[in-house]
């Protein structure tokens, strides 16, 4: 005779049959819209001005925000390592400290958050709209494609958009972290470009612009993904927005920790 | 013709479990029964909007579900649907919005004035002034407005059947007599096979030849609005009664309130 399981390890077990079944499913339904997305980019059934709108909406508004999260990020790595450094290693250390920071790690980590918050939030409380008011069936009606019109031109924009706008931030994260070096501990130009030319590897900059390219296709694949997955009203969108963002920060963060042991090594 | 040949849609709970039902080419078939019987479920499942677990639809003898995505496009192409809230584009304007109920092909191949004709054309049969209307978007008409511009996107693309997802929900009774006169007119006029899925019985009843009623999942009742209103059968009765009630009800409100 067998005994039963104890009800807390059953209900244990049972929350992580629940976890696991979830995550297979979003698994499998990003891959299936990662195919169609696909095929809809081969078949070229994607318009050029979907595309250009929202480049310039992924790209040219979220300019500012990039610039001011790029600047406080160099500003503050600047000013937190000159008060580290200054009485224990050279000043020019301070110049290697700040770029490396920024380039290998603060333009796409913080780029990718602003825009989980600006771009992805947006598309899927948009995209959930419009599975709650029946526009994407209307869409499927009218016999068009609703990846096609809808999600590969956002993803193809978030591909495009997220390496230049981290090279955009890396420029203005460094230039601002240089001139706080200088107003904080009055380090001169010529010693900080020393120090980051110092410890320079050009891979860095492939390093932290391959980062981006990847965060570039999760953000809206996965906006999308859960915008199309939008239930219920008003109430459905909000609660599907908050997870998605939940969602995007946290596949953000776990393929942030993947990029060292794959290509730092 | 269309024809639903046993068709089954659980979501959490079962909500069509078996419905047989064939609406003849050319006829007006309307489609009662209380809210959450699976109406607009069974309407949806016509064009592929939601898949049934088991069953397949038929129109004009093309299975909707065993013919691949192209047999799919074909038939959504001798579809217009009319959506409850209208479903139009929010970004896009009524000419666009409605331009869209062409074939994708063919709306490449028009020229802008061609195009234009055609939506104008739509829009005038669904008694729209085009000319103040076409350059709007959808948040700057009313409720009809809306109701008639989504008409104009399924009718433009001179569709052989139209699917009525309750064309009246929110309207008020001038504008549902109006919808009402309206779907009848464009039936005989455009000779199309109209299904209709209503909660306004007693107009379902006036402008349909036949009707049907759905409840727990099967159909209750199949054939004309004469034998509707005759049937014995009291879930149906009740069913009757219910509306006939809430018209009155209706009546009073909008005469009094």
């Amino acid at each position: 005779m067998t005994l039963p399981l104890p009800a807390p390890i059953v209900r244990w077990l049972a929350a992580v049959g629940r976890v696991a079944r979830i995550t297979a499913e979003h698994a499998g339904e990003l891959g299936l819209l990662s195919w169609r997305i696909m095929v809809a980019i081969a078949r070229l059934k994607v318009s050029r001005h979907d595309i250009s709108t929202q480049l310039y909406i992924m790209g040219v508004q979220s300019l500012p925000i990039v610039f001011v999260t790029a600047s406080l990020a160099g500003i503050v790595t600047s000013q937190q390592g000159g008060y580290q450094l200054i009485s224990s290693s050279p000043q020019y250390v301070l110049g290697t400290l700040v770029v490396q920071s920024v380039i290998l790690e603060l333009a796409p980590l913080l780029t990718a958050i602003v825009l989980v918050g600006r771009i992805g939030a947006r598309i899927t409380a948009e995209l959930g709209t419009m599975v709650v008011s029946e526009q994407i069936d209307a869409f499927e009606s009218l016999g068009r494609d609703p990846v096609a019109i809808l999600a590969a031109p956002r993803l193809i924009a978030g591909v495009i958009t997220m390496p230049l706008l981290v090279g955009f931030a890396d420029v203005i994260g460094i230039v601002a972290g240089m001139i706080a070096a200088n107003i904080d501990v009055g380090m001169g130009t010529e010693t900080f470009i020393y120090g980051a030319r110092l410890f320079w590897h050009s891979w860095d900059l492939v390093y932290g612009l391959s980062k981006s390219v990847v965060f570039g296709f999760a953000i809206p694949l996965i906006a999308v993904h859960m915008g199309l997955r939008t239930r219920g009203g008003a109430e459905g969108v909000g609660l599907t927005t908050t997870q998605a963002v939940m969602f995007m920060i946290l596949t953000i963060l776990i393929l942030d920790a993947m990029f060292p042991p794959l290509l730092l090594q | 013709m269309i024809t639903y040949r046993d068709i089954h849609k659980s979501f959490d709970l079962p909500v069509l479990s078996g419905v047989d039902m064939m609406v003849e080419t050319g006829e007006m078939f309307a489609l009662f029964g209380p809210s959450g019987t699976g109406k607009s479920v069974l309407l949806k499942t016509t064009i592929g909007l939601m898949i049934p677990d088991r069953g397949d639809v038929e129109i004009d003898g093309l299975s909707v579900y065993e013919g691949g995505p192209s047999a799919l496009l074909e038939v959504r192409r001798k579809v217009g649907y009319v959506f409850q809230h209208s479903a139009l584009f929010d970004s896009l304007t009524v000419l666009d919005n409605v331009a869209m109920g062409l074939p994708e092909e063919v709306l490449q191949r028009l020229s802008t004035i061609e195009k234009v004709r055609r939506v104008w054309e739509a829009l005038d049969i669904v008694n729209l002034e085009p000319k103040e209307v076409l350059s709007k978007i959808p948040s700057e008409l009313s409720g009809g407005m809306k109701k008639r511009v989504g008409i104009a996107r399924a009718i433009v693309g001179r569709p052989e059947i139209l699917l009525w997802d309750e064309p009246t929900t929110g309207l008020d009774p001038v504008n549902t007599a109006a919808v009402e006169r309206l779907i009848k007119r464009l039936s005989k006029e455009l000779e199309v096979t109209s299904l209709l899925v209503t909660h306004d019985v007693e107009g379902g009843l006036d402008i349909c030849d036949r009707v049907a009623m759905l409840d727990g999942g099967t159909l209750r009742f199949c054939g004309t609005p004469v034998e509707f209103r005759a049937c014995p059968d009291p879930v149906v009765q009740a069913f009757v009664d219910r509306a006939a009630a809430e018209a009155a009800l209706d009546m009073v409100t909008d005469t009094y309130v």
